[in-house]
């Protein structure tokens, strides 16, 4: 369990992180948090010949609300920051709510959120919230700076649209327009702490009297995956125990989920089912005190 | 003065003293040992469970710059350096377990090349040049499939796949089961769980040409054992092997064999002149420590309809592994598990078969608890059956059950004496305790709120402190029957002990200093206890199976009495007063009734090392005594204790939240109440780790799944609850101290208590039986789909 050697720079800013990636010919790997790349390392299963350690990169720092109301986190914004920062408590609740299920303290003061995204495990929370709050991501390369859907961003187990030579810059949360909205992030894990088995993120928004909800699961697939039918299923309906049961069913019958010693299939897509309900009654309990 | 007037330590909850150093960080442990010049290796293990080594191509990995030596099963460095260990039993079948394979890999993890570097990175970087080629074989990847009919044979010159075979029979069972009310069977089953202390094992090696002589630092509880296993294998004349086991980061049975990288290490480092070391990854850990706890038994226990358990026939299969392990030998899981599954119970007809399987799997041996955990969820998963079947409380049938404590020394069907016990009195402090009626009223509540709560309980005699008689009944090739203390008192009156036990977690260094300083009447700080470097220590036989404070604080005392004795003799020289005369009373030797003529302990033994002529005709100066200790009839200690859990069940996600855990525990005279807390709680932390977490994956193929910590799930701080440990002391009229084992019973119950509780709680939803640990949300949903279904058929019927 040591890692194969390798060459190690330190980054100022994101044009010196992109140019040393490319200078790698696309061999080289960011680190940020290190709490998922060392373990790889470690093991041997990453065996990159250069890192980049971006912890001295200002820019990805920020946390911020943009003037077309959307919240901007930075790649390098911790776990810990997620979960406790007052800002996205108010504009992203289900962020934060998602952040304090992602491992232990020690693995949150050190994991990022870009690390989280660029990681791109199938249960990760963050990215599975990304993708129920179509957040965007925003990629530096060599030439150009580019913004990518969370849809089209995570593509399977650990994979992404960010090509070799890019920076995670920041993820772009947009404003929902909602006026009320109520949220919740609902896991099985098989201790405090551990990577999910299933997960499971819903928002209700209410605009007018119009109810609409978002619904993403982690776990349940290669990637994380919107509950397309079941949010279907629930925009304009009255939000009561059926229709939370029924969306549920729903999840459950969409999915075809991977196995492995945590979970077998079937209990991946019996616990999803589970999960939404719950998820869609704690979400729901907010909608209304919101 | 009377008896009880002398300071005594015993029963004082003294903290530990060793925990400023280990608690500092300051302990050393293997891995601390840094020599000049040292080398490290890397083993390459086998990717096959079951395979001919056709080739092995070593070449680039020697290349590699910074390798100094690669080592293959085929070299004649490891030629014939074999690791045995066999059971002295009538049907036994033996297997050689090879330093590095050669020709065959019989589990993944077995290590097939070494490679030494100067550095563990490099080392590394050239083991993953080493190519094997492999013609696969049939794994057997279960016990069942290793005794079908057809199964390739595992080792040579066998005829089926196991180990040992062992029938019992005691009383007359078949005439039981045709007198009882009634007759139930039960399938049980354990999976593959093993110890994880934090520090991994590892070993250091270094060969003296000049003197031909090996110092062997190494993790592991049995110094002066495994130095004579190392003079055997290696070869080396024993009074040139020193093994130092330092400071070790938690045992738990794991590091209490011989292993083929320790041989491996030490033949290295003796090849090469400089020093070797090996600092096992967590990895390795998994695949190729030794594993544990994994049984299948079926049960057939015939009852009164008054709730009374008449007979047991039971089979046992454990699954072993590959290779029997020294020097505990692949038996002795199967034997412990047959002598113990009749329980803390008056069952006097019983019959069982226990095999230990061969499979293509890690090799199996003792680590806390070793089989109790299985055969305790066999013996109560019965009460409780008897209990649903008769419509009797399960607190109740076990006191129609139990051995009434009046009746101790009490001999069991199987021929263990249990020497005192509270096995009712602690029953009713735990209903009293936890207050039994208000839990059941309160899960009788909870269940009209929908929600579903269970309450478990499990009582157990731990056997402990086993001594030449008993290791002798289980037919080991070594018979671990003494351990061995060195009491020396210094020109100061200070006093050091050496203890041939080791101590890795368990507080030797206070309470055996607590019993001596209790003997010789000096004050606790007085006293220095050390082990661990068998250069120093006289031979004895080290920490297992529950014995320590039996064992070595039997021998300390022992050795303390003859050097208190000899400072009397010599008091009474000096004061020319009878020795009969005298008493030694904190810190002074002097007159009974007479306090006045004494005199202090310091200044006898300053005048016994520099007065020498001040001493009686033929005593000899020093102030030194060694002396073992076996119980008074080699037969041990029993601790009993009951333990009781309420969780809830979240039926949805199959989860189980322990809310309560309530302990009554007897474990004789507690020396120290803090360590034995300790204990209790380190040990139903284990075995809630391998009731609902814990367990070594294998998949179809013999690929173990579970090789990280991220698939082999230990309990942490959120996981074990908080414990209620109340005591009761009945002294053992057979140890030295009154004190008896204790050090695993935590890890006995917890399995039984929560499959318990969480059939209980299931019961408002449906009867089902619980069975199968560890109670992961995949199992726990088959039962709460198992009792829905059978709450289905059930009202279909009507
Ligand atoms: C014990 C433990 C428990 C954990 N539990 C959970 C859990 O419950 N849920 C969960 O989601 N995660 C969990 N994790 C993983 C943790 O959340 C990681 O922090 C996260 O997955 C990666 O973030 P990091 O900053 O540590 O990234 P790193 O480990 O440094 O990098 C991860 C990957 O992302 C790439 N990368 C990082 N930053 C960038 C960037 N800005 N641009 C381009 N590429 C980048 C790296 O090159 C690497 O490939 C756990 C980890 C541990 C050790």
């Amino acid at each position: 369990m040591k890692p194969a050697s390798f060459e190690y720079v330190t980054a100022r800013t994101v044009e010196e992180a992109v140019r040393a990636l490319a200078d790698s010919e696309g061999e080289g790997k960011c680190l940020a948090g290190g709490q998922s790349l060392v373990p790889l390392m470690n093991f041997r299963l990453a065996r990159p010949p250069l890192l980049v350690d971006l912890g001295q990169v200002d820019e990805l720092r920020q946390l911020r609300h943009d003037d077309d109301g959307s919240l901007v986190v930075g790649a390098l914004v911790t776990h810990r920051e997620v979960a406790g920062s007052p800002l996205i408590a108010e504009r992203v609740p289900l962020l934060a709510e998602a952040a304090r299920e992602v491992g232990h303290a020690a693995i949150r003061n050190r994991g990022t959120i870009g690390g989280s995204f660029a990681h791109a495990d199938p249960v990760a929370e963050l990215p599975c919230v990304g993708l129920t709050l179509d957040a965007e991501i925003v990629a530096a390369g060599p030439h150009r700076r580019r913004t990518i859907a969370a849809a089209d961003f995570f593509q399977g187990p650990f994979t992404t649209a960010l090509a070799a030579d890019e920076v995670l810059v920041e993820i772009r949360f947009p404003a929902s327009g909602a006026e009320r909205s109520g949220w919740a992030f609902c896991e099985l894990a098989r201790r405090r702490g551990d990577l999910a088995v299933v997960g499971v993120a819903a928002q209700l928004e209410r605009r007018g009297q119009r109810l609409s909800a978002r619904i993403g699961l982690a776990g349940v697939a290669g990637r994380p995956v919107r509950a397309v039918a079941a949010e279907a299923g629930l925009s304009g309906a009255t939000p009561d125990a059926a229709s939370f049961r029924a969306a549920g069913e729903a999840v459950a019958a969409s999915l075809a989920p991977p196995s492995d010693i945590h979970g077998s299939a079937a209990l991946r897509r019996r616990v999803a089912s589970v999960l939404t309900e719950r998820a869609l009654e704690r979400a729901a309990r907010r909608l209304e005190a919101a | 003065m009377t008896e009880q007037a002398r300071p005594s330590f015993i029963g004082a909850r003294v903290k530990r003293l060793e925990d400023p150093r280990l608690l500092r960080g300051h302990g050393r442990y293997v891995a601390d040992v840094r020599l000049p010049g040292a080398l490290e290796v890397a083993f390459v293990r086998s990717e096959m469970p079951h395979a001919d080594i056709t080739a092995v191509d070593a070449g680039a990995a020697r290349e590699h710059p910074g390798v100094v030596r690669v080592l293959t099963g085929s070299d004649e460095l490891v030629a014939g350096r074999e690791i045995r260990g066999d059971w002295r039993g009538e049907i036994w079948q033996t297997s050689a377990q090879p330093a590095l394979a050669g020709d065959r890999v019989r589990f993944v993890g077995q290590p097939i090349a070494a490679v030494v570097a100067t550095s563990r990175y490099v080392a590394e970087d050239a083991a993953s040049l080493v190519v094997a080629d492999y013609r696969e074989l049939q794994p057997l990847t279960s016990a069942r499939a290793s005794l079908s009919d057809g199964a390739p044979l595992l080792h040579e010159g066998w005829t089926r796949n196991f180990f040992r075979h062992s029938h019992f029979l005691g009383g007359d069972p078949d005439a039981a089961f045709a007198a009882a009310d009634g007759v139930l069977e039960l399938r049980t089953a354990t999976q593959r769980q093993t110890g994880m202390p934090l520090e991994t094992r590892g070993c250091v090696a270094d060969y003296d040409v000049v003197s031909g002589s090996l110092t062997v630092w190494m993790t592991n509880q049995m110094p002066s054992v495994v130095r004579t296993s190392l003079a055997d294998v290696l070869g080396v004349e024993e009074n040139r092997v020193r093994v130092v086991a330092p400071d070790i980061g938690g045992g738990f049975g794991v590091k209490a064999y011989l292993y083929p990288e320790d041989v491996v290490v030490c033949l290295l480092a003796m090849e090469l002149g400089r020093p070797v070391r090996w600092i096992e990854d967590r990895r390795e850990h998994l695949l190729a420590a030794i594993h544990a706890r994994q049984q299948e038994h079926r049960v057939q226990v015939a009852y009164r309809a008054d709730g009374k358990v008449l007979a047991i026939r039971a089979e046992v299969l454990v699954d072993s592994g590959a290779f029997s392990v020294h020097p505990w030998t692949a038996g002795l899981e199967a034997g412990n598990a047959l002598s113990l599954l009749p329980g803390p119970y008056t069952i006097g007809d019983y019959e069982c078969d226990a095999y230990a399987v061969a499979t293509n799997k890690s090799p199996f041996g003792p680590v806390r608890g070793v089989a109790r955990p299985a055969a305790a969820l066999s013996t109560e998963r019965a009460m409780d059956q008897v209990a649903r079947a008769t419509g009797l409380d399960p607190i109740e049938v076990r006191r129609r059950n139990l051995i009434d404590a009046r009746d101790c020394p009490y001999t069991t069907v199987t021929g263990n004496l249990i020497d005192s016990a509270s096995f009712q009195e602690a029953l009713d402090r735990l209903c009293e305790v936890a207050d039994y009626p208000q839990l059941r009223r309160q899960q009788a509540e909870a269940r009209e709120a929908g929600r579903l709560l269970g309450i478990g309980v499990a009582c157990y005699a731990e056997q402990g402190a086993s001594g030449i008689h008993e290791y002798l009944r289980r037919g080991m090739p070594t018979i671990f029957g003494y351990e061995t203390a060195l009491v020396r008192m210094d020109p100061s009156g200070k006093v050091l002990v050496e203890v041939t036990t080791h101590s890795h977690g368990q507080g030797h260094e206070t309470t055996i200093a607590q019993v001596v300083a209790t003997r010789l009447q000096v004050p606790l700080q007085d006293v220095r206890v050390v082990y661990g470097d068998t250069s120093r220590m006289p031979y004895g036989m080290g920490t297992f199976g529950s014995r320590s404070i039996v064992m070595a604080g039997g021998a300390a005392s022992a050795a303390a009495d003859k050097v208190r004795l000899k400072l009397e003799q010599f008091a009474a020289h000096l004061l020319e007063i009878s020795a009969d005369d005298l008493e030694t009373v904190d810190g002074a030797v002097r007159a009974k009734g007479a306090p006045f003529r004494s005199i202090p302990i310091s200044e006898l033994a300053r005048a016994a090392y520099h007065q020498p002529h001040r001493l009686p005709q033929g005593m000899q100066p020093l102030l030194e005594a060694v002396s073992t200790y076996d119980t008074e009839r080699g037969t041990g200690t029993w601790t009993n204790a009951c333990h009781l859990a309420l969780v809830e069940l979240d039926p949805g996600l199959g989860l189980l939240d322990v809310q309560k855990y309530v302990v009554v525990h007897d474990c004789g005279v507690i020396v120290n109440p803090t360590i034995v807390e300790g204990q209790l709680h380190g040990g139903i932390a284990h075995g809630i780790g391998g009731a609902l977490l814990e367990e070594l994956v294998y998949d179809e193929w013999g690929q173990p799944l579970s090789t990280t910590f991220m698939d082999y799930l230990l309990p942490s701080a959120t996981e074990v609850p908080r414990i209620e440990a109340h005591h009761i002391e009945t002294p053992s009229p057979f140890s030295a101290t009154g004190s008896k084992g204790m050090g695993e019973g935590g890890a006995i119950a917890p399995g039984p208590v929560l499959a318990a509780a969480l059939e209980d709680a299931l019961r408002p939803l449906g009867e089902v039986v619980v069975t199968e640990l560890p109670l992961t949300p995949e199992r726990v949903l088959r039962y709460v789909d198992e009792a829905r279904g059978a709450a289905a058929d059930a009202s279909g019927d009507r």
